[in-house]
C-alpha cells in the first residue's frame, strides 16, 4: 500500500517528468531565448493561462462569498443565484467550499513540493556525487521510504498532534514522494560527475558543494524546474485522496473533503450532482493545466522538441 | 561484477531487515491501545469483569510479553510463515485473511496495469508518429492523469451505477450468491469487478501514454537517431529504435507499479466496497489491527525489495554502461 | 520492430484477460472455502431435511444462492465479517447471535414498557417472592441440537455470570448468593438485599445457554471463544458465513410458533456487513437490502418515493413530525469535570444554556433525529413516567445565549481556547462538532475542533484527559436507572474502563442515590419515583452532561419483497433494530415475524 495512495499520482505524474532527464544535455540558453519560445509555444500559454485563472479563484473567489464555508443555511438548495453552486444536505454553501477548497490545494501543492524537491535534490545530489557505499545507503532510505506505508505512517504522526495542520499534511506528502525526484537527480549527476568541466572543477580543488551547485545542477535546471511542477500536481492529487479518506487536515475545507462530505452524504444516490461535480472538475484542470504546462515548458527548454 | 552483486545483496537484505522492523514498529506506535479499542464495543458491566476480559485478550494476541519479546516473536513468525491471529476477525489467522483478500487486489490491479501499459504505451507511440492523433490524445491523456482517484471513484459510480444502472458499484459479488465455483458465480465476480478495474485502468492509461510518447520523441530527436538516418536508415528502423530505447524506463516504470500493487488501491476498493487487500489495510488501521497490518506489510515489503532488485539486474544487463559506471564507483 | 511490438501486444492482452479469470477464480475458490458449513457441521436434528441453501433451491440459475422471495437482507449492524457465534462475546458476535440463536428469558418492550415472558413462561413481576427470585422456565423448548432446555440449562446460565467475571453479566448478579433448578423453576438466593434493577436487567439482557455444551468450554474462554457451532433455542440456525455476510435458515419447529403464534415468513434472513453510508443507501433503494439499520444521511427525502418510477417505497418506524426514528440514545456534551473551567457548575450551565439541541439536530441530521430533553432520558422512559416534568420546568437550562454569557462571566473562563472531542470519520459527530463550534463562540467560548482516531478517543475519555466531547452510551432500557449509573457512578479510577462516568463527576450523595434505587423492590414505585426526580433535579441543577440530541434506531424498510415493517402506526409496533442489545432483548423478533411477503408466491 506504501505507494497506493501515493500511486495514485506520483509515478504515474513522474513517467512524464522522466524524459525530460535525457534532453538535459542542453545547456541554458539566454533568458529571452525561452521567452521568446515560451510566448509562442501554445501549450504553455494554454496551460500556464487556464493555471492563472485558477489561481486568480484561489485568492479573490473566497472574498465574493456570500457564505462562510462551515456556516449552516438552507439544506439542499440547487445551484441559482443565492447559491451559485447550490447547498449541501447540512446547507454548507458549496461555492464557498469550492474556493476555499481551491486556495488549500494550492497551499498543499506548493508545500509537498518544497519539501519532496529540497529532499529529493539534496539526497539524489549526495548518492550521484559521492558513490559508493553513501549511494547504496541512500538507495536503500529510498527503498525503505517506498515500502513504508503512508497511510499508516499519516495515522502514527497524525495521532501525536492536537490537530493536523495544512503545513502537516503539506510536509508529509513532500517527505514521503521525494524518493523518484531522488532517483533521478541522483541518475543524472551519475552522468555529469564524468564531464570533462565538472573533473576540472574537481582538479581545481573546488568544494564539492560548491561544484553541485555551481557545475551540476544548472545544467539540470530546466529539469528540476519541471520536476518541481510535477510534484506541485501530485502532491494536490495525494492530498485530495488522503482528504477523501478523512485524513486530511481537521477543521478544514479541501476538495478532498468536500468529496468525502459528498460520499458520506449519498451525494451520487439522491442525484447532487453539484455537490461532486464542480471539485471534480476544478481539481482536475488544475492539475492538468500544470501538466500542460509543464509539457510546454519541456519543449521551451530543449530546442529539439519543439514544434517545427 | 561479483563484487557489486554482494553488495547490492546486502543492502537488499539490510532494506528488508529495516522495513520489517518498521512495519512491526508502526502499528504499535498507533495511537491507543487495540485491546481498548475491542473492549469498548463491550458492554463491560464492571472494572473486575473488564481486567478479567482484557487479560484473556491480551494473552491471546501475545501482548502481555515485553516488547523487545514480541518484536523477536515477529520475526520468528515472518520466517515460518505464521504472522498471527487477527484483531479485526478474531479467530482468523492473518496469513488466510490475506490470502482471501489477494486474489481480489491481483485481480484488480494487476490487469488493470498491464493492459494500461500495453495500451497506453502503444497509444503513446503512435501519437508520437501522427501529429493528428498526438492533438487528441495528449489532452485526453492530461486529463485522465489529472483526475483525483476520489474524483474518479465517485464519478463512475454516479455514471455507471445511479444513472445508467449498468453496474453494480459495490461488493466483491451479489449479495444473494454463496461464493463457490460456478458460472454464476463467476460472472458475477466479473460484474462487480468491473467498474473498479475502469477507474484505476483510465487513471493509470494517461500516465503510460504520455510517458511513452514523451520517451520516443526525444529518442527521435537524440544524436544516435540523426545518426542512424545519416547512416540512410529507413525512418522505420528509426522509430524502431527509438522505441525500443523508451521502453526501458517504461519498463522498469511497470516493475515499481507491480512491486506495490499488493498493497491494493486503497481509495478505489474502499470507493466501491471491493474486498482487497486496500480494504483490508483501511480496516485494519481502524481497528488497529496490528497483526493484520504487519501481515499485509511484509508481502509489500517483498513486492517492493523484488522489483527493486529486478530493475537493477535489467539495468546492468541491458546497459554496459551503468555496469561500468557502477564498478567505477565501487572502486 | 513494428511486428515485434504488436506480437507482444496480443500476448499482454490474452495474458492480462487470463490474469484476471484466473486470479477472479481463486478469490472464488478462496472464498468458498472460507464459508463456514455450519448447518451441516452441527448435529442439527431440527433442522428441515435441506441443511443449507444449497440444498432448497432447484432453479437452473445458480445452485448455491438464496431465493429472493424467500430471503430477507438485513444490513446496518456488523462492521466487520461474521465470524463468532458466541453471545457472551458481545462486542464480537455476529449479528442475530443474541436473538435468532439464543434467546433471554424475557424481552422488554421499551414502547409498552412491559416484559413479554420468553423462555420464562411467568410473568416478569411475579417473580420477586420475599428477598428470592423465581423463574418459571417455559416446558417444551428443545436446543437445536435436540436437547430439552431446562431449569438447569437457566440456573447454569446465571451462576456461570455469577462465577466468573469475564462473563459480561457478572456485574448484574453481584448481588446473587446461588440458583438453584427444580423441576422446571429456578429459584435465586441473595446475599442480602437483591439488586433488583441489575437483576431485572439480567432477566431480558443475557441469553440463557446450553450447559450440556458450555461446561466443556474452559472457563478462561467462555466470552472469548467463537463458537462456530451455534446450538440455541431461536427462530433460526447458523446456515452459512463470508467475509461480506452471515445467512440464517428459519427453523420450522421453534418454540414460539406454537407457544406464542409467532413464525417468520422468510426462510433465510442475510446479514450484510456495512459498507459506506452512501453504499448502503444504494443497496437499499437497488432492492438488494430489505431491512437497513443504517444511518443514512438524507434518507426522508425519499420518504415520498412511492413505487412508479422509483420502483420501491421506503417505511420508516415514525412519521415526519416524529422524525422518522425512534429515539435510541442519547448524545451527550461531556465536559471533563476534573479540570478547569469545566469544574465550575457555571461554566457547565452556560455550555447547557448556549447550545441549541432543535438546531443542532436539525442541522446535523436534517429531520431524522430529535433533539433532547434537558435530563436526556429517553422519550420511551418518559412517557414510561420516568420523568418529573415540574423538576425539568423549574430547574432545566435550555438555549438562550443571554443567559449564557451571564453564566459564563462567574465560571472563572478566562478566554482559553478548549478542545471539543469526536472520533474520527464519524461525519456526523464531525459535523455537529462544527456547529456546537459556532454556538458556542458565539457566547465567548472558543473551541478547537480535534477528531482523534476512534481508540484514540476512547483512550482519551478513560483516562480523562479531555477537555469536552460528544459521546453517547445510554440507549433504550426499562428504567433510567443504568443511565444515572453512567452518569454518576464513583470511585473514579485512573482508568474509567467500564466506560462510567467518563465525566468524572463527583457527587456521593447522587451515587448513594443511584445504589439506594439498585436496592428497591421495582413495585415501590413511589419510592423510585422519588429517588429518579432527585437524580434528575442534581442533574439539572449540575449539569454534569449537556444532553444534545437523540440518536435514532435508525431504520428503513424496502417493500419491494417483505412488507407490514415495524412502524409507529399500525398493528408491529415492534422495535426496528437488528442490533446486539436489542435484537434478542427487545422485541425485534416479534417485530420480524409480523413480516409479511409484498407478492403471495
Amino acid at each position: 500500500m506504501s505507494e497506493s495512495i501515493s500511486e495514485a499520482a506520483a509515478p504515474e505524474v513522474a513517467a512524464v517528468g522522466l524524459p525530460s532527464v535525457r534532453g538535459v544535455g542542453a545547456a541554458p540558453r539566454k533568458r529571452n531565448d525561452f521567452l521568446y519560445y515560451g510566448l509562442r509555444n501554445k501549450k504553455l500559454v494554454f496551460g500556464l493561462g487556464l493555471e492563472l485563472i485558477l489561481v486568480l479563484v484561489a485568492l479573490i473567489g473566497p472574498m465574493l462569498a456570500k457564505y462562510q464555508p462551515l456556516q449552516t443555511t438552507l439544506p439542499l438548495q440547487h445551484p441559482g443565484s443565492q447559491h451559485w453552486l447550490g447547498t449541501d444536505l447540512t446547507g454548507y454553501d458549496m461555492y464557498s467550499q469550492l474556493t476555499n477548497g481551491l486556495r488549500e490545494s494550492y497551499l498543499i501543492g506548493a508545500l509537498g513540493a518544497a519539501f519532496a524537491a529540497v529532499v529529493g535534490m539534496a539526497l539524489g545530489f549526495i548518492a550521484g556525487w559521492r558513490g559508493g557505499w553513501v549511494d547504496e545507503l541512500v538507495q536503500m532510505i529510498t527503498n525503505v521510504i517506498v515500502m513504508i506505508p503512508s497511510l499508516v505512517l499519516l495515522v502514527v504522526i497524525g495521532s501525536y498532534l492536537s490537530s493536523r495542520s495544512i503545513l502537516f499534511e503539506g510536509a508529509f506528502i513532500g517527505l514521503t514522494t521525494w524518493p523518484w525526484v531522488a532517483r533521478a537527480v541522483r541518475a543524472q549527476t551519475f552522468s555529469l560527475r564524468g564531464r570533462e568541466y565538472v573533473e576540472l572543477a574537481r582538479l581545481s580543488g573546488k568544494r564539492p558543494v560548491s561544484i553541485i551547485l555551481k557545475e551540476i545542477a544548472p545544467n539540470m535546471a530546466s529539469y528540476l524546474f519541471l520536476a518541481v511542477i510535477l510534484l506541485f500536481g501530485s502532491s494536490m492529487l495525494i492530498a485530495a485522496s488522503y482528504d477523501f479518506l478523512g485524513l486530511g487536515p481537521s477543521g478544514t475545507v479541501s476538495i478532498g473533503w468536500i468529496l468525502n462530505q459528498a460520499e458520506n452524504g449519498s451525494a451520487l444516490l439522491y442525484h447532487l450532482w453539484w455537490w461532486f461535480v464542480p471539485p471534480v472538475a476544478v481539481l482536475t484542470a488544475m492539475v492538468a493545466a500544470l501538466l500542460i504546462a509543464n509539457v510546454g515548458l519541456d519543449e521551451v527548454f530543449n530546442p529539439k522538441l519543439r514544434e517545427q | 561484477m561479483r563484487r557489486y552483486l554482494t553488495r547490492k545483496l546486502i543492502t537488499y537484505v539490510l532494506a528488508f531487515f529495516v522495513g520489517v522492523t518498521l512495519d512491526w514498529a508502526l502499528p504499535h506506535f498507533m495511537p491507543g491501545d487495540p485491546i481498548q479499542g475491542m473492549l469498548s464495543k463491550y458492554n463491560v458491566g464492571s472494572n473486575a469483569s473488564y481486567a478479567a476480559l482484557y487479560q484473556q485478550f491480551s494473552s491471546e494476541f501475545g501482548l502481555n510479553v515485553p516488547l523487545w519479546q514480541q518484536y523477536l516473536n515477529f520475526w520468528h513468525g515472518v520466517l515460518t510463515g505464521n504472522l498471527g491471529v487477527s484483531i479485526y476477525e478474531n479467530p482468523a489467522s492473518v496469513t488466510s485473511v490475506v490470502f482471501q483478500a489477494m486474489p481480489y487486489t491481483l485481480a484488480l490491479l494487476v490487469p488493470a496495469v498491464l493492459l494500461s501499459y500495453t495500451l497506453g504505451n502503444r497509444l503513446g507511440a503512435a501519437a508520437a508518429r501522427r501529429r493528428f492523433l498526438d492533438n487528441w490524445v495528449l489532452p485526453v491523456g492530461y486529463i485522465f492523469q489529472a483526475i483525483p482517484y476520489a474524483g474518479l471513484a465517485l464519478l463512475v459510480p454516479f455514471l455507471f451505477g445511479s444513472l445508467w444502472h449498468l453496474f453494480p458499484t459495490s461488493l466483491g459479488y451479489s449479495e444473494n450468491l454463496i461464493p463457490t465455483f460456478d458460472w454464476t458465480f463467476i460472472s458475477s465476480l466479473l460484474d462487480h469487478w468491473f467498474l473498479p478495474f475502469l477507474t484505476v485502468f483510465i487513471v493509470s492509461l494517461g500516465g503510460w501514454a504520455i510517458g511513452m510518447r514523451n520517451l520516443v520523441i526525444y529518442e527521435l530527436e537524440n544524436d544516435s537517431s540523426r545518426y542512424l538516418r545519416a547512416l540512410g536508415a529507413s525512418e522505420r528502423v528509426v522509430r524502431g529504435y527509438a522505441y525500443r530505447n523508451a521502453s526501458l524506463p517504461q519498463l522498469s516504470g511497470l516493475a515499481l507499479q507491480l512491486g506495490v500493487v499488493i498493497g491494493g488501491n486503497i481509495v478505489t476498493e474502499i470507493a466501491f466496497q471491493y474486498p482487497g487487500l486496500g480494504s483490508l489495510i483501511y480496516k485494519a488501521i481502524s481497528n488497529e489491527d496490528y497483526f493484520l497490518l504487519q501481515g499485509i506489510f511484509i508481502f509489500i515489503v517483498i513486492g517492493v525489495l523484488l522489483a527493486n532488485f529486478i530493475i537493477d539486474l535489467v539495468f546492468i544487463s541491458v546497459d554496459p554502461r551503468t555496469r561500468l559506471s557502477m564498478q567505477g564507483a565501487a572502486a | 520492430m513494428t511486428p515485434t511490438r504488436s506480437r507482444n501486444g496480443r500476448r499482454w492482452r490474452y495474458g492480462t484477460a487470463a490474469v484476471a479469470v484466473l486470479t477472479l477464480g481463486v478469490a472464488s475458490a478462496c472464498s468458498s472455502s472460507s464459508s463456514t458449513p455450519a448447518a451441516s457441521g452441527s448435529s442439527s436434528a431440527s433442522a428441515s431435511g435441506s441443511t443449507s441453501a444449497s440444498g432448497s433451491t432447484s432453479g437452473g440459475s445458480s445452485t448455491l444462492s438464496f431465493p429472493r422471495s424467500e430471503t430477507l437482507y438485513t444490513s446496518g449492524t456488523a462492521y466487520g465479517p461474521p465470524v463468532n457465534w458466541n453471545p457472551l462475546d458481545t462486542g464480537n458476535f455476529a449479528t442475530g447471535t443474541q436473538g435468532l440463536i439464543y434467546e433471554p428469558l424475557y424481552l422488554y418492550d421499551p414502547i409498552k414498557n412491559q416484559y413479554d415472558p420468553w423462555l420464562a413462561s411467568s410473568a416478569e413481576a411475579s417473580g420477586w417472592q420475599g428477598g428470592k427470585y423465581v423463574i418459571t422456565v417455559r416446558s417444551g423448548i428443545k436446543w437445536s441440537d435436540g436437547q430439552p432446555m431446562t431449569a438447569a440449562d437457566v440456573a447454569y446460565s446465571i451462576n456461570l455470570a455469577r462465577t466468573n467475571a469475564a462473563d459480561p453479566y457478572s456485574a448484574n448478579v453481584a448481588s446473587v448468593a446461588n440458583a438453584v433448578a427444580s423441576g422446571n423453576t429456578v429459584t435465586v438466593t441473595f446475599k442480602g438485599t437483591p439488586g433488583y434493577t441489575e437483576f431485572t436487567d439480567y432477566l431480558w439482557k443475557a441469553p440463557v445457554l446450553p450447559e450440556h455444551i458450555w461446561k466443556s468450554i474452559p472457563a478462561s474462554q467462555i466470552a472469548t471463544t467463537a463458537n462456530k457451532n451455534p446450538v440455541g433455542t431461536g427462530p433460526m440456525t447458523l446456515d452459512t458465513a463470508n467475509q461480506q455476510e452471515v445467512a440464517y435458515q428459519t427453523k420450522p419447529d421453534w418454540w414460539a410458533t406454537a407457544a406464542l403464534g409467532y413464525s417468520f415468513k422468510f426462510k433465510y434472513l442475510v446479514d450484510v456487513v456495512n459498507g459506506s453510508n452512501s453504499q448502503e443507501l444504494g443497496q437499499l433503494t437497488a432492492g438488494n437490502i430489505d431491512w437497513s439499520n443504517n444511518y443514512l444521511p438524507g434518507v426522508n427525502m425519499l420518504a415520498g418515493a412511492q413505487g412508479g418510477n422509483s420502483g420501491y417505497t421506503l417505511k420508516f418506524y415514525g412519521t415526519a413530525s416524529q422524525h422518522y426514528m425512534l429515539s435510541g440514545n442519547t448524545v451527550w456534551l461531556e465536559p471533563n469535570t476534573t479540570k478547569a473551567p469545566m469544574n465550575n457548575v457555571n461554566f457547565r450551565r452556560a455550555l447547557a444554556y448556549a447550545l441549541n439541541p432543535t438546531a443542532i439536530a436539525q442541522a446535523v441530521y436534517d429531520g431524522i433525529a430529535s433533539p433532547a430533553g434537558p435530563t436526556g432520558l429517553l422519550p420511551t422512559l418518559q412517557s414510561a413516567g420516568y420523568v418529573n416534568s415540574s423538576v425539568v420546568s423549574q430547574y432545566a437550562a435550555t438555549y438562550d445565549p443571554a443567559k449564557a454569557k451571564a453564566a459564563l462571566a462567574q465560571s472563572g473562563y478566562t478566554g482559553q481556547t478548549l478542545t471539543l472531542e469526536a472520533p474520527q470519520g464519524w461525519s456526523d459527530w464531525n459535523t455537529a462538532q462544527t456547529v456546537i463550534q459556532q454556538e458556542l463562540k458565539a457566547v465567548g467560548i472558543n473551541i478547537n475542533v480535534i477528531e482523534p482516531s476512534s481508540n484514540q478517543r476512547t483512550a482519551d475519555l478513560d483516562s480523562g484527559k479531555y477537555d469536552l466531547a460528544l459521546d453517547n452510551n445510554a440507549g433504550l432500557d426499562s428504567t433510567p436507572w443504568s443511565y444515572f449509573q453512567r452518569v454518576y457512578q464513583l470511585p473514579i479510577s485512573a482508568q474509567q474502563n467500564a466506560q462510567m462516568n467518563w465525566e468524572r463527576y463527583t457527587s456521593t450523595s447522587d451515587w448513594n442515590l443511584v445504589q439506594q434505587a439498585a436496592t428497591i423492590n421495582p413495585s415501590n414505585t413511589s419510592q423510585l419515583d422519588s429517588i429518579y426526580s432527585t437524580l434528575e433535579k442534581d442533574f439539572l441543577q449540575q449539569q454534569p452532561e449537556i444532553p444534545l440530541w437523540y440518536n435514532g434506531v435508525w431504520f428503513q424498510g424496502n417493500t419491494q419483497y417483505w412488507t407490514n415493517y415495524p412502524s409507529s402506526t399500525g398493528g408491529n409496533q415492534n422495535i426496528p433494530a437488528m442490533w446486539a442489545g436489542y435484537l434478542g432483548s427487545m422485541t425485534s423478533v416479534i417485530g420480524l415475524a409480523q413480516l409479511t411477503p409484498a407478492k403471495a408466491s
